[in-house]
């Protein structure tokens, strides 16, 4: 039952790592109607510069206000260099685009700080474990980065519900000649949504720094269940993300911890152990997959 | 003649005569070169098919080139050792004949095909590409949990396949088997997209709500050119692992999909010849950057996103005209 | 009125807190050019939108010969004989004008599941091909790109296509939208050529086309049918001239 609890807590936290993620690509898909493949690098930029600060100031604090502004700076630059330039292209365009992109910031990388992974270390304050219950005792960073997207869910939702330019962002996600319409400087707030996404992206990444390795290509293998969750939660719908995030980072912890011993429990140990590693891995394509034959624009689509 | 024919007849006799020349000038390295190139334009020119005719913007193509060159490695792997590949209905040893290998290995991918197709193609536009990336990618992760074929570090053949009256393990031989199933496939291809069928595709992918306004049912349409697509770039697949006589799940990594769509931009889309050129364009960049270099992709990057804002009819497009498009 | 062709009752469709549709009825009776005319924003591309299955209803039915065709989609009642063109041009832009009408022939050829011989090779559409393309007075242009065609010409190949395997109801959304006077007077005139060949639903800006077009017209407000009746009595209708007539454009 505590180990249950345990990797409960461990879903929970890819699921808020997953929700920094699609929270701002979502939005950008929906608002932009621009498909996106770079997010992953405002991750990976996110974590290095995180980690490179961390490692020369010994502030975590600090490491994660550098990780932040270096991701999104990078955001609001790439829009205006390139992505501007795509709004009004073909599908094809943009992922071809900014496929570019992630080889150029993938390589930029490997330049700068070489093709060894770097280390990060859990702040000193955090490196402790914390008794939830009798028995189980859980890593307070983790605690820590789950308090703090459950936060940052929390300002996105007063904004989006409660200031100006939210509304201005949920109008455009869910009908874009709206904001037009209404008088808004469109190329403005489409740096400004660009640039929270990249924003929410470095966060996730210099949060996951300490638990996971900063190495290139670390935002591509998020990128792609970031897909997943936006898939399953229906473009445009920061709802939606929040619900296939918490679904998608659940799923694939819990799957990878429990299907092992589930199936034992039917097959032979061996064999159970090479289907189990083989359906952990494909579930949360299999849950897309049914998901999408029971809807096809996602759990909460946005557009009509 | 007009310029395309002109275009197309030159690339085909520089093909033809390639081997000879190459061990003449004593550069017996640009066969295998060239090789992997015809290999690649195989599959570039099979995502065309999605690409540039039926609007179907597949961020997953690699995964069937990985079907496909697995189907070889698996069968290789089984009639090498003790253990049959299967022995229910009928006993089968796995196989290392061409005849055999080719075409199962061309069927297999079809088969992934016809269901990541038959499940994505429910969706339109940013959900496509999202859902094929995913499909490929769960591909690839399923394929590194086969720890049985080698897992994460893939699988070796010893040899490559036989194949009655050639010998494979012969450079030359091997180039003109790869530069057949080009010529064949760039054949059927062209006869496919000028065909009812493929004026139907190419319908449907210019203006898919109006194709449905005339009454038919685009879906099965695209499924089957998916379907095609899918099943040429296994064969493709099947020649590259017999090529590099080794496997593994990086064959489906889906920079490998974007490096494909990168060949049919790059050559000119909807142009089925194109991507033959785009496909060796790039990889003679690649080759030649990463000979200066080993950070070429620093230079191909930006040199990606230049040629998606200013260029927009591809190289074919420049060397054959205007005519260039519809095969 | 024995021969109707189209009984529209009660159609009802809403978007949120707006009301698109209200409780729309029509009849149309075989072999008459029916007009549907209204303000801006009236709803008229809805109704279209709702005869055609491009968009379902919220209430209401919609019977063709007698057949419940509600809940069909676009293209179940395409095969049954309804064929419409776009308010907004809606052709295949980057097809020839040939690829374009042959596309709208294959349709009529059960499954187009042929994947060697080239597509104008196949006899039907040897056959069909330059009488179409005549129709419409595209002959000329058959090897163009369709996007280089002038607005009045894919207009015409719009109206060419839909009339392609001889559809008993041919629905028109502002044919004349966005043409010049020449291009106007063109595709009037290929209109009346059709006249009695087939039933046409004509969704109309343009007063002067659809009082010399219409054997009927319905005037539609606020999504509702507010008068039906020959142009003459339409046009004496008090009701419609205080509702559209008097404060339209």
């Amino acid at each position: 039952m505590l180990l249950v609890i345990e990797q409960f807590l461990n879903g929970l936290q890819l699921g808020i790592t997953l929700f920094l993620m699609s929270a701002g690509l979502t939005l950008v898909f929906g608002i932009m109607q621009v498909i996106n493949l770079a997010h992953g690098s405002f991750y990976m930029i996110g974590a290095y510069v995180g980690a490179t600060v961390a490692a020369y100031t010994g502030s975590f604090l600090l490491a994660v206000l550098a990780a932040v502004g270096a991701a999104a700076g990078v955001g609001c630059i790439v829009e205006m260099l390139v992505l501007r330039h795509l709004y009004a292209r073909q599908h094809l365009d943009q992922v071809l685009a900014t496929f570019g992109l992630i080889m150029f910031f993938n390589e930029l990388i490997r330049i700068v700080w070489g093709r060894q992974p770097v280390f990060m270390n859990v702040p000193g304050a955090l490196s402790q474990s914390i008794q939830l219950l009798p028995g189980l005792h859980y890593p307070t960073y983790r605690l820590a980065v789950i308090g703090i997207g459950l936060l940052v869910a929390l300002l996105l939702w007063l904004m989006f519900a409660k200031t100006r330019i939210g509304m201005q962002i949920r109008a455009g996600s869910s009908n874009r000649e709206m904001v037009g319409a209404l008088g808004v400087n469109i190329n403005l707030l489409y740096t400004l949504v660009f640039g929270l996404g990249a924003l929410l992206a470095g966060l996730a990444g210099v949060m996951a720094g300490p638990i996971l390795s900063v190495e290139p290509g670390m935002g591509e293998s998020i990128l792609i269940l970031t897909f997943v969750v936006i898939v399953i939660g229906g473009i445009g719908s920061v709802r939606g993300a929040v619900a296939g995030a918490l679904l998608v980072g659940m799923v694939d912890t819990l799957g990878r911890a429990f299907l092992p011993s589930i199936l034992r429990t039917i097959l032979a140990a061996a064999t159970a152990d090479s289907v189990a590693a083989s359906l952990s891995s494909m579930a949360i394509y299999i849950l897309m997959a049914a998901i999408l034959v029971w809807k096809p624009r996602g759990l909460f689509p946005a557009h009509g | 003649m007009t310029r395309k024919q002109i275009t197309i007849g030159c690339g085909a006799i520089i093909l033809i005569l390639l081997p000879p020349a190459a061990l003449l000038s004593g550069n017996p390295y640009l066969i295998s070169l060239t090789s992997r190139i015809i290999i690649y334009a195989l599959a570039a020119a099979s995502l065309d098919l999605l690409l540039g005719y039926g609007a179907m913007i597949s961020l997953g193509h690699a995964a069937f080139v990985g079907v496909g060159a697995y189907t070889i490695a698996i069968l290789h792997f089984h009639s090498a050792g003790a253990e049959p590949l299967f022995s229910w209905p009928f006993l089968f040893a796995g196989s290392n004949n061409a005849l055999l290998t080719l075409p199962l290995a061309t069927l297999s991918a079809s088969f992934a095909a016809l269901i990541i197709g038959g499940l994505s193609l429910r969706t339109t536009g940013m959900h496509f590409i999202m859902i094929t990336l995913a499909f490929a990618q769960m591909l690839y992760y399923f394929f590194i949990s086969l720890e049985k074929y080698g897992g994460d570090d893939g699988l070796s053949l010893a040899t490559r396949n036989s194949l009655v009256g050639l010998n494979l393990g012969n450079s030359s031989h091997f180039y003109y088997l790869c530069l057949a199933a080009l010529f064949v496939f760039l054949i059927l291809a062209h006869r496919l997209v000028n065909s009812r069928f493929g004026l139907v595709v190419r319908g449907a992918g210019n203006n898919d709500r109006r194709i449905k306004g005339l009454g038919i049912h685009s879906y099965r349409y695209k499924l089957v050119t998916f379907v095609i697509a899918g099943g040429s770039a296994g064969l493709a697949g099947a020649l590259l692992a017999n090529q590099t006589e080794f496997v593994s799940p990086g064959l489906m990594h889906w920079t490998l999909s974007g490096e494909l769509m990168v060949m049919v931009l790059l050559g000119g889309l909807g142009t089925l010849f194109g991507p033959v050129l785009g496909a060796t364009v790039f990889l003679a960049l690649e080759t030649t950057l990463a000979m200066y270099t080993e950070h070429w992709m620093i230079y191909m990057g930006p040199f990606l996103v230049l040629t998606v804002i200013f260029a927009k009819r591809g190289l074919f497009g420049f060397l054959a005209g205007d005519k260039g498009k519809n095969g | 009125m024995a021969d109707i062709l189209l009984k529209v009752s009660g159609l009802h469709k809403s978007f949120g807190a707006l009301l698109a549709t209200n409780n729309f009825s029509l009849t149309l009776t075989r072999g008459h050019i029916h007009a549907l005319i209204g303000p801006n924003g009236a709803g008229k591309t809805t109704v279209v939108n709702q005869l055609s299955g491009d968009m379902p209803v919220d209430s209401g039915t919609i019977q063709f010969h007698g057949r419940d065709i509600t809940r069909l989609k676009s293209y179940q009642r395409a095969r049954l004989g309804i064929a419409r063109s776009f308010q907004i041009t809606h052709i295949f832009e980057n097809l020839t004008v040939a690829e374009n009408m042959g596309l709208a022939i294959c349709t009529g050829l059960g499954h187009n599941f042929r994947f060697w011989r080239n597509w104008q090779n196949a006899a039907a559409i040897k056959n069909e091909l330059p009488l179409a393309l005549e129709r419409v007075d595209l002959l000329h242009r058959a090897e163009l790109s369709a996007r280089h065609l002038s607005h009045g010409e894919k207009r015409q190949l719009e109206v060419g296509m839909a009339l392609i395997g001889k559809p008993e109801l041919l629905i028109l959304d502002e044919p004349m939208a966005g043409l010049g006077p020449g291009g106007t007077v063109e595709l009037a005139k290929l209109i009346k050529k059709q006249k009695g060949q087939v039933t046409i639903l004509l969704v109309e800006h343009d007063m002067d086309v659809v009082f010399s077009l219409a054997d009927r017209v319905t005037v539609l407000v606020y999504g509702e049918n507010v008068a039906t009746g020959t142009p003459d009595e339409i046009r004496h209708n008090s009701v419609v001239r205080k509702a559209y007539l008097g404060e339209g454009e």
